[in-house]
């Protein structure tokens, strides 16, 4: 089973490497593409059938690793692969929308310039690669190796336009913004080899080191799974392809974050005090996000906003002390969220903007799109028997059986808005009246709705695989019971839809919503924080390195240089080149030295 | 007493020395250095003199005389190199040849 | 006694022509001064009971480099000189440095302990001045001559006018 679980690292790869190296054929444009689809097919099938055989919560792990650094005769750390109850499904998820996007792609993509795909579709395959690789990591080491691969793929594939400086642009950004947290990954890093002298993912020693390891590791998290404030390159990523969206920036690399926590859960286990903070900062996520999308006019920076409310959601789960609920979230909506983008997608190249307002009435024009639209928004308001309904329900619970009782309430707020601004999208795109763009839509080709439609059976039903997943991970009897959380969230949400159905769709509640408070949201004010540190902060402090750099160390050695010319200059005039001149000198120098000789020797 | 101590003619000679020495590093004709030059050879001769007188040995007039010869020859070349001067540079002005400047 | 009186005579007119060869403008002056400064000098080995080399100073400074001196000056003729320019601006570092020179010297002789009386033996005669040149001197002395002979290959090497082809 292992060796099935190593074909997700190795298929992709070697499609990688051939698309890097024979250039003629990544050029070749859809023959390229089809090559990445077979692989990334062919590790979907395998990444099932290495979970059908994994093994199960309380079994060992099966694993192949290979030593990789060696001090001393000890083994630090190796590298290699490790299936177990926690890898596996994940394994699965990841592969399998990687496969549905990639064929999504083979449609939405086909109109780009034959190199530009070849391109495209090589650093997908690259993708495949690092997330399996990190996903399959048998320590923090190359879990942090991949996890860096990862964030390279994603700037290259949010760069993907070249010809768009925004697109560059917000590349950067998601690299800054993650790098930066990353500072903290990697400190969280250090030190755990610094108290346990390896990289496995479990802590000996006290707690306090525990903690300050856990928290450090929260760090990265927060960067790449855009918990706030660090959610800023979140939105901006949809500068790239939706497919990258769906897949990169709403199911898998955002969830990198939240891997990590369930993975090195030994570590987080032992550091009650970041959990607790987890919770908050995760409910706080969930609420400020959600708000956030309920303002934008951009299709897929509502998606945006939406994925990362979702992310709060998952955090603020984890933090309970029980990882189940937020890894489950994470499998649930890594399916509806890619459904939405991949339908998100297929709006836009139905309409040709990403814009709500020039949206409208697309139902009659495009249906399936519809439906598979709504069926995802509907998933992810967490309507039953839709799986974000159990998958809600059950983070819900946890908070409520951790007594996290402020966090709960804020992420029942957040369910609330969250199927109002679905709803919201619904309306204003799919309802109501067409719009002179929607008239000339037309439906997209089968090899774009297949996907779709295969992520929206799986949407639906995962919320039923809670069993299985129950028998790996050994959940508690009272997972599974439907209870006053969730039922509260149900109505919430059902409450949003009507609310949002009636001001979007019919055009009634005309008066709610605050239109200043609104674009102040739109207008990015985290950003702006950010913005105002650099320039009033980093800025100032950067210009007084500077100045140090240019004039004490650079002065410094310029020095020398200085001296060198101005002590030539000023020597210079000794060599008038008069006979005169030189005679005085050869007299003073033959004086300097028969003084010393002379009265160095009489004393 | 019988006459001057040998410090008396050593102070003489490095008197002599030192004025032949200002008139080499003060003068401007080329061949008004070569009379300096001159000058301190001949403070030096009287040098070795005296205190060869003094310390009673033949070899300080003996280095004396080649002393002088080589002065000799030495004032033949200089004043040689002089005409060479003068007529490449049309000048004896000490400060004329100045090609090795800077 | 009279040796005193006959020194001070003597080195004050050498010292005074010296410092004249110096200080004149005129350069005919300045080499005819310094003839007076070498006989003068002459007088002060006769006193030191050195009459040949007396007579050799005569001969060769007075006779020999006046001569040459006066030609040379013949053959580059110029006027009264200008007033000294370049580093020696003025006469002030000259000064330093001979007086320092000077300085240096009178220090070292105090310093030392030189005798103070004409040591035994005086000065030598011609006789025994012959015996030690050609004797334990010889080889130096040969080798002066051969001297001489480069130095008069040189110093006509160097002033002889070229030919146009060379």
């Amino acid at each position: 089973m292992i060796e099935l679980a190593m074909v997700p690292v190795f298929l992709p790869l070697a499609t990688f490497g051939v698309l890097a190296v024979l250039w003629p054929l990544r050029h070749s444009g859809m023959p390229a593409a089809w090559l990445s689809v077979a692989s990334a097919l062919a590790s979907c099938v395998a990444a099932i059938l290495a979970w059908t055989g994994a093994p199960v919560a309380g079994e060992p792990a099966q694993g192949m690793v290979f030593d990789w650094l060696v001090h001393d005769g000890k083994t630090i750390a190796e590298v290699g692969f490790r299936l177990d109850a926690i890898s596996a499904p994940m394994l699965v998820v990841v592969t399998f929308v990687a496969a549905c996007v990639q064929v999504y792609s083979l449609g939405y993509m086909a109109h780009e310039p034959r190199p530009a795909l070849g391109r495209y579709f090589a650093w997908h395959s690259l993708f495949i690669v690092a997330m399996s690789g990190m996903v399959l990591a048998p320590n923090m080491l190359q879990f942090l190796a991949c996890w860096e691969l990862v964030g390279l793929c994603s700037y290259l594939l949010i760069g993907f336009y070249w010809d768009k400086p925004s697109a560059g642009r917000a590349a950067v950004k998601a690299v800054w913004v993650t790098r930066f947290a990353d500072i903290g990954l990697m400190s969280g890093v250090v030190l755990l080899y610094v108290t346990t002298g390896g990289f496995a993912f479990e802590m000996t020693g006290d707690s306090g080191a525990a903690t300050l390891v856990a928290a450090l590791l929260f760090c990265g998290v927060m960067g790449k799974s855009a918990q706030v404030p660090l959610h800023v390159w979140l939105p901006d990523a949809m500068e790239g392809p939706t497919p990258v969206s769906a897949l990169l920036h709403a199911a898998t690399m955002v969830a990198a974050g939240v891997f990590l926590v369930v993975r090195a859960w030994p570590i987080f286990e032992a550091a009650p005090p970041v959990l607790t903070a987890m919770t908050w900062i995760g409910a706080v996520t969930a609420l400020v996000a959600a708000c956030t999308a309920l303002v934008q006019h951009d299709i897929k920076k509502v998606l945006a906003y939406s994925t990362c409310s979702q992310l709060g959601y998952m955090v603020a789960a984890l933090g309970t002390g029980s990882f189940f609920g937020g890894y489950f979230h994470l499998t649930t909506h890594a399916f509806f969220k890619a459904l939405l983008f991949l339908a998100a997608g297929s709006v836009i190249h139905a309409v040709g903007t990403n814009d709500l307002r020039e949206m409208g009435g697309l139902a009659k024009k495009t249906k399936l799109t519809a439906g598979l639209f709504i069926l995802g928004a509907l998933a992810l308001a967490g309507v039953p028997p839709l799986s974000g309904f159990f998958s809600k329900d059950l983070v819900l619970e946890e908070l409520l059986h951790a007594h996290a009782y402020g966090p709960l309430l804020i992420c029942l707020a957040a369910a609330g808005l969250t199927a109002f601004y679905m709803t919201r999208v619904v309306c204003m795109a799919f309802l109501g009246p067409a719009s002179a763009r929607s008239l000339e839509a037309h439906e997209s080709p089968p090899v774009m709705l297949l996907p779709m439609g295969a992520l929206a059976l799986t949407a639906a039903v995962a919320g039923f695989t809670t069993g299985r997943f129950g028998n790996d991970v050994a959940l508690a009897p009272w997972h599974f019971a439907v209870t006053a959380p969730g039922v509260a969230a149900l109505l919430l949400a059902l409450g949003g839809i009507a609310l949002a159905y009636m001001k979007y769709g019919q055009g009634k509640l005309a008066g709610l919503g605050v239109p200043a408070l609104a674009a102040f949201i739109r207008s990015g004010p985290v950003d702006g924080l950010f913005v105002r540190g650099w320039q009033q902060g980093l800025r100032p402090l950067a210009g007084v390195v500077g100045w140090v750099d240019r004039y004490v160390v650079d002065g410094a050695v310029n020095l020398f240089g200085w001296a060198a010319l101005v002590g030539s200059e000023r020597m210079r005039v000794l060599q008038s080149g008069k006979l005169r001149d030189a005679t005085y000198l050869l007299v003073m120098g033959a004086l300097v030295v028969v003084a010393w000789g002379a009265i160095g020797g009489v004393r | 007493m019988n006459g001057p101590p040998l410090e008396a003619w050593l102070a003489l000679s490095a008197a002599l020395f030192a004025v032949g020495l200002f008139g080499v590093l003060t003068r401007k004709n080329l061949v008004a250095i070569l009379l300096g030059v001159e000058l301190m050879a001949n403070a030096a001769n009287l040098n070795m003199v005296a205190l060869g007188h003094f310390r009673g040995t033949p070899f300080g007039q003996a280095a004396a005389l080649f002393s002088i010869a080589l002065t000799v020859a030495e004032v033949v070349v200089g004043l040689a190199i002089v005409v060479l001067l003068a007529r490449t540079h049309k000048s004896v002005d000490a400060d004329a040849p100045s090609e090795m400047q800077g | 006694m009279t040796a005193w009186i006959l020194f001070v005579l003597v080195a004050f007119g050498t010292l005074v022509s010296a410092v004249m060869v110096v200080r004149t403008a005129d350069l005919v002056r300045a080499v005819l001064w310094l003839a007076a400064s070498l006989v003068a000098t002459a007088g002060l080995y006769a006193l030191l009971d050195a009459g040949f080399l007396a007579a050799m100073q005569l001969l060769l400074y007075t006779g020999g480099i006046i001569t040459l001196m006066l030609f040379a000056v013949m053959l580059v003729r110029r006027g009264p000189e200008a007033p000294t320019a370049g580093l020696i601006a003025n006469p002030g570092r000259a000064l330093t440095a001979s007086l320092a020179v000077f300085g240096l010297v009178a220090f070292t002789v105090a310093e030392a302990g030189l005798p103070t009386e004409p040591g035994a033996g005086g000065s030598p005669s011609a006789k025994l001045l012959g015996q030690v040149l050609l004797g334990p001197l010889a080889l130096p002395f040969e080798a002066l001559s051969v001297l001489l002979l480069a130095a008069m290959v040189g110093a006509i090497a160097l002033a002889r006018r070229k030919d146009p082809e060379e």
